[in-house]
């Protein structure tokens, strides 16, 4: 990797301190050629040299070295009311760096990804997207979509999964994605830690990243895979069905009834359904629903379903074992197959888990004494 | 005095049953163990370690911490942030280099502890063996494995041969026995344990 310093960045700290290149090359121990081959990019400083740099003119990392050109793309989805900050972000960069040594034992990776020539949110734009996505899959415009074939579609794109168990609420994000350009890898990370009616609509929603690269990490890229999930999972002939039984039923809880009954049968959250519904009858210009957004978060929140990892795992906290063993039987994942072999074959320690998979030190460890065996440490 | 600085799973090692542990100077360099807030924020934040040493909050060693944690000022804050994020920089362009032989690349957390050298003199403790591997990638010196710190206090009377042994019998207890307290065993603690059972 050829890394270039970030002469701007440094100028101005010198300029700051009334500086000369001369008296930082004094500072660092270096020559004045040295330091000025550095600025004009034609050397990089030695490792040592770089952290003298840092502690000399207190600059980080960021502002002392150029971003490469195909920077890993990143996109949270955040816990409502959760805000990314610039720690999270480093974070999830390290892990993305952290990903490229796994990148060689996985699957060899496919020629072909599907990818949306438009990522519109406007509705019919949209509702033809969800209907070609819908054909490619098999699936009718009114049928159950299901996990099994969100699960395939995100392997024939060469997506990873990555199930983990980051807490129902001690964590700020509900799903992660890694795009690592120049590997042509996504991976996405699932938190099982979530409600079993939310969970279908974050794979939908990972989904379109998949299939938008170009947006992913970006406020139109996060509008466009809520906008997709929706419409994927109840798309405009499903919300027609459920419009017309609606505008038939007699008062709110007739109404919240028929709603409720096809967000069960679809296995997604009420809010979901009613989303696509009131989203249906704009488009058309009929009138909307007597029912607000808060009647609908009420009733959700009253009526919420278990958590995806108590399902697969009850009772909890699941064995190291078991999360392996759901990533390659029920989800499809090379990921754990990938893991092993690069960590027997390497001999990396159980500090390489826990920063991949962003856990504690102690289940990393156990996790990874199942994947390679021996001893702990 | 000579400042040692104590990683997480350092003072976890040892903080339960060398009492008192920070503060107190011991050997001929006066040696002084210390260790940064930074362990209070991982133990706090990790409910598996929070279960897993459940003495960690006693009222006593939460008392020697607050007395004897590192207290930073403003510009050495912002040194030991200028440098722990150039060592994890430094990680992450080369991570495969940090991943073979046991080792694991070190996290940001594990390289805040390393930059500490680099604002005041200071030996570092750890046992993770990519640190040990990063900070001679950039020229840090004063870095001692866990046995070596033993090994120290046990020469200054600070600790005796009877609680050598049960530090290494707890550490099999808990599976917490790092491939250098293991090596360490027979060889730096020879007159504890004798030599290599045949």
């Amino acid at each position: 990797m050829h890394k270039v310093i970030h002469s701007e960045s440094i100028k101005a700290a010198l300029a700051s301190r009334g500086w000369s290149q001369e008296q930082l090359a004094a500072a660092i121990g270096e020559s004045p050629q040295v330091v000025s081959h550095w600025l004009q990019g034609k050397h990089f400083p030695r490792p040592e040299k770089l952290l003298k740099l840092a502690t000399t003119l207190a600059l980080g990392f960021d502002q002392l070295v150029l971003p490469d050109a195909n920077q890993p793309i990143i996109a949270f989805r955040k816990k409502a009311g959760a805000n990314t900050t610039d720690k999270h972000l480093a974070k999830a960069r390290a892990m993305a760096e952290l990903l490229k040594p796994l990148v060689d034992y996985l699957p060899e990776r496919r020629a072909l990804h599907t990818s949306l020539s438009s990522a519109s949110t406007h509705y019919v734009q949209l509702q033809n997207a969800v209907a070609q996505v819908r054909v490619k899959l098999g699936v009718g415009a009114q049928a159950v979509l299901g996990y099994e074939l969100l699960i395939r579609e995100f392997k024939d794109n060469d997506a990873v999964l990555v199930p983990v168990l980051w807490g129902e609420k001690q964590n700020h994000k509900n799903a992660l994605h890694i795009l690592l350009p120049d590997q042509r890898v996504t991976f996405v990370y699932l938190n099982l830690d979530t409600h079993l009616e939310d969970f279908k609509f974050w794979m939908a929603h990972e989904l379109a990243h998949v299939y938008t690269p170009e947006l992913a990490g970006s406020n139109e890229g996060e509008d466009f895979a809520d906008a997709f999930a929706g419409a994927l999972l109840f798309p405009q002939a499903c919300a027609e069905v459920v419009y017309a039984q609606a505008t038939q039923a007699r008062g709110k809880q007739a109404v919240l009834n028929t709603l409720l009954t096809h967000a069960g049968t679809h296995a997604i959250s009420l809010y979901t359904v009613f989303r696509q519904v009131k989203n249906f009858a704009h488009a058309k210009g009929l009138e909307p629903l007597q029912l607000s957004d808060a009647e609908i978060h009420a009733v959700r929140n009253s009526q919420r379903h278990g958590l995806v990892s108590e399902a697969l795992f009850k009772p909890m906290p699941p064995h190291a074992e078991g999360l392996i063993a759901i990533t390659a039987n029920l989800f499809f994942s090379d990921f754990f197959v990938a893991l092993k072999t690069m960590l027997v074959e390497r001999g990396t320690g159980p500090g390489y888990v826990q920063q991949i998979l962003d856990m504690g030190l102690q289940d990393a460890t156990a996790l990874h004494h199942a994947l390679v065996g021996g001893p702990v440490h | 005095m000579t400042l040692v600085l104590l990683d997480t799973n350092a003072y976890l090692r040892l903080a339960k049953r060398v009492r008192p542990l920070l503060g107190k100077k011991f050997g001929q360099k006066d040696y002084v163990l210390t260790v940064l807030r930074d362990v209070e924020d991982e133990v706090q934040r990790s409910p598996r370690l929070r279960h897993d040493y459940p003495w960690f909050e006693a009222v006593n060693l939460a008392n020697e911490r607050l007395a004897h944690s590192l207290r930073l000022s403003a510009p050495e804050r912002a040194t030991l942030d200028a440098a722990a994020s150039v060592l994890h920089g430094l990680v992450q362009m080369d991570p495969a280099r940090f991943m073979t032989q046991r080792r694991s690349p070190p996290s940001y957390t594990d390289c805040r502890v390393l930059a500490f050298g680099q604002i005041r003199p200071a030996i570092v403790v750890t046992d993770d063996l990519g640190m040990h591997e990063l900070a001679s990638m950039v020229g840090i010196e004063g870095l001692w494995h866990g046995p070596e710190l033993l090994k120290k206090m046990l020469g200054a009377k600070l600790i005796d041969n009877d609680l050598v042994r049960e530090i290494y019998a707890a550490l099999e207890v808990n599976n917490d026995l790092t491939a250098t307290w293991v090596a360490a065993k027979h060889s730096t603690f020879v007159k504890v344990f004798g030599k290599t059972p045949d």
